[in-house]
């Protein structure tokens, strides 16, 4: 009985989205317009936007400027984040700023961003940087503050160095809470690099939504929508098995992260 | 923390923002950047405080803050009904949760072609976008900060003679309060982002269309002043949220 019950829990999330869809097919077949197409269709339409080679191409080219607008912004926001924890002058430093860029939406820099880099992957790239960046120094900055100062005293009469202690007592002690900042920050890159390509209506996975918008391919429409949403599924479902075996020890706090800023 | 060390804190907490409006006004005035790529800071704040008496330009404002407005109170109305909901009755829990689990991570903005397709290119598909984006933040932070509520307390007013339903609104909802005022902060910051960016794609009004309008005729200048807009109502919402939450916490320890 105990494993029909895991299994059903386990298999929770897929009973979800089949419900979801279902509800979104039969809401499809009352409303009936052309521009709402069943799940069905948008599902029929998948492999025809996976099939063409162009469309492909910019989907991967979109998940390459996002690995590395990801990867450079985690690179530097975590030391940045730790320093902050960890010395009050530099939290004094760097808070006032990081609360006034906090609500500029990121994704709208892309047209001033645009002006001055142009339209190649550099400026995707450095937006999709700053989306990311602002979750992740905070979390690192959260969990560096929480770190117990007994565990650094100890680390500091054993005659550990504050570079060391750095990174053998606060980034471990820190890492819970550096990576739930790192799984906001990963739907956060896929959220900003998808916005910032409707806006700059270039290249890239955004666009082919508008452009099937524009053209009327409603079925595209939302067999894209599809697309992206499972990116955004299966990117974070990846992050949660990763993070699981890093931080076995630490029971998550949340088992979802709250801010999708 | 004393008065003395705060203020050192505020004047070290100027010095980074200084030197940016310095490198800025610098790249600005020794030719580095063209002006019609990077106008100078005394410009922009002139040009900002200019529009910002123009009444134009404060029908955009008002634009913008209604669909935030409408968004967030519904974000807010939905999240914590279905957070609290899901906090008390297991069944409720059974199926919100796994919906929850697969809709979080969903990118949202992805799904604004699907809302312009039903809802049209007016109020409601934006509205129903920065619900979609506000809400999960403050069902969660509800459902986590309800379901961490002590049972002592519970069993204290149950033992006191509070009858079940009532327990809901008199114990678990106030207790769980801060936790619903953090989602609803990070719910309101990212309703200002979501809101502007929607206007961006499609708008005919609002902030987001003004930078739209502004970056099609390469106006350097007016990108600048709505971001700084935007920029602005969201610290002040956010100062005015946090106003609320002093109120409301009032005789609660420090949270």
């Amino acid at each position: 009985m105990m494993t029909a019950r895991t299994l059903l829990s386990r298999s929770a999330p897929l009973l979800a989205c089949l419900g979801l869809l279902a509800i979104w097919q039969v809401a499809a077949l009352i409303l009936n317009t052309d521009s709402f197409p069943t799940a069905l269709q948008a599902i029929r339409a998948i492999p025809s936007i996976l099939g063409d080679k162009e469309s492909l191409i910019n989907i991967l080219a979109s998940l390459r400027r996002m690995a590395v607008g990801f990867g450079v912004a985690i690179l530097v926001s975590i030391p940045l984040g730790l320093m902050m924890g960890r010395s009050r002058n530099v939290a004094a430093f760097f808070n006032p700023l990081l609360m006034i860029t906090y609500p500029v939406p990121k994704a709208a820099l892309m047209p001033i961003i645009m002006l001055w880099l142009g339209v190649g992957d550099v400026a995707k790239m450095l937006v999709i940087f700053l989306g990311v960046s602002l979750p992740v120094i905070y979390h690192s900055f959260q969990g560096a503050k929480a770190v117990e100062e007994k565990m650094l005293w100890s680390g500091a009469a054993m005659g550990l160095s504050a570079a060391q202690r750095m990174v053998r007592i606060v980034l471990p002690a820190a890492l819970p809470e550096i990576l739930a900042g790192c799984r906001t920050g990963l739907v956060l890159a896929l959220i900003t690099m998808i916005t910032s390509e409707m806006i700059a209506r270039q290249s890239g996975a955004g666009n082919i939504l508008f452009n099937a918008l524009d053209m009327g391919q409603y079925d595209t429409v939302f067999a894209m929508i599809i697309i992206v949403g499972a990116m955004g599924i299966g990117l974070d479902a990846a992050f949660e098995r990763l993070r699981g075996r890093l931080v076995r020890w630490s029971e998550p706090r949340f088992d979802m992260p709250l801010s999708f800023a | 923390m004393n008065a003395r060390a705060v203020t050192s804190d505020v004047l070290l907490g100027i010095v980074p923002i200084a030197l940016l409006v310095a490198l800025w006004q610098a790249l600005a005035s020794f030719g580095y950047a063209p002006a019609t790529l990077l106008p100078p800071p005394g410009l922009v704040f002139t040009r900002l405080v200019q529009q910002l008496a123009t009444s134009s330009y404060q029908q955009e404002i008002a634009a913008t803050l209604f669909r935030l407005f409408a968004g967030f109170s519904i974000a807010v109305i939905l999240g914590v009904a279905i957070g609290l909901a899901a906090a008390t009755s297991p069944a409720v829990n059974a199926v919100v949760r796994p919906i929850v689990r697969v809709l979080a991570p969903l990118p949202k903005v992805a799904l604004y072609p699907a809302l312009l397709l039903l809802l049209g290119f007016g109020h409601e598909s934006k509205i129903t976008l920065v619900v979609a984006d506000a809400l999960f933040p403050i069902l969660l932070s509800t459902y986590y900060g309800a379901s961490m509520v002590e049972q002592k307390l519970i069993w204290s007013a149950m033992a006191a003679g509070t009858p079940r339903r009532q327990i809901l609104f008199k114990v678990v909802l106030p207790a769980a309060v801060p936790s619903i005022l953090t989602g609803c902060r990070i719910g309101l910051v990212i309703s200002c982002i979501v809101v502007f960016l929607a206007e961006m794609i499609t708008s005919t009004d609002g902030l987001g269309h003004v930078l739209v309008t502004a970056a099609r005729t390469f106006q350097a200048v007016d990108m600048f002043v709505p971001l700084i807009t935007i920029s602005l109502l969201g610290l002040i919402l956010n100062g005015l949220l946090q106003a609320v939450r002093s109120y409301l916490l009032r005789g609660f320890p420090e949270v």
